[in-house]
């Protein structure tokens, strides 16, 4: 699954880690997603939706 | 284990798997020194061999528990993985070695030494799962 993880925590300035801290995950999670060798479970997905303020599927794509 | 991130379950868990590693080592020694020197008999002998597999026991109960309280997901699949690495090491192992006793005059495996081997499988599995996801 794609995602658009890295641009937008770029839009925000944010670190990995800043990220992994808001989400309150290990920033290791935070690296495996946006570099899609992890796929968020549904709640997480949610979470990051609503810490972006925006749908989930305009931060992932099902796209291989 | 290097592969968990430093979560308040990783910190639970790092603390009761060395109290229960402790344990282990304290009650193999202590067997080992009571069956050398008061060789008990009857009850007492199987209640005092069976001590230290209740450590090991405690040890699975304590992965168990570092599963069901990490709300780390990505770092839980992560365990899981390494844990199944270990889980077919140590099934891969027995196997192999076992077909060698069966045809062959190599030396008898101790089924006590299965989790040690297992762990040894989940050390060597870990630092090859932290780089894939580094």
């Amino acid at each position: 699954m794609k995602n658009k993880l890295r641009a937008l925590r770029a839009e925000r300035s944010w670190s990995q880690q800043e990220l992994a801290e808001r989400l309150e995950v290990s920033r290791q999670s935070v690296n495996a997603i946006e570099t899609g060798k992890y796929d968020p479970s549904l709640p997480l997905a949610f979470r990051l939706a609503r810490l972006f303020a925006m749908p989930i599927e305009n931060i992932f794509s099902d796209e291989v | 284990m290097n592969c968990l991130s430093r979560s308040a379950a990783t910190r639970r868990y790092l603390i009761r798997f060395a109290i229960a590693m402790s344990a282990y080592i304290l009650l193999i020694t202590a067997d080992a020194w009571c069956f050398r020197i008061y060789h008990p008999k009857g009850a007492l002998a199987y209640g005092l061999a069976v001590l230290p597999a209740l450590a090991i026991i405690g040890q699975i109960v304590i992965v168990g528990l570092y599963l069901a309280e990490e709300k780390d997901e990505f770092q839980r699949n992560l365990f899981i993985q390494v844990l199944l690495w270990g889980l077919g090491g140590v099934l891969a192992f027995t196997s192999v070695w076992g077909m060698l006793e069966s045809f062959t005059h190599i030396r008898h495996f101790e089924p006590t030494w299965t989790f040690t081997v297992f762990w040894l499988f989940v050390g060597v599995s870990t630092p090859f799962l932290q780089r894939k996801y580094r």
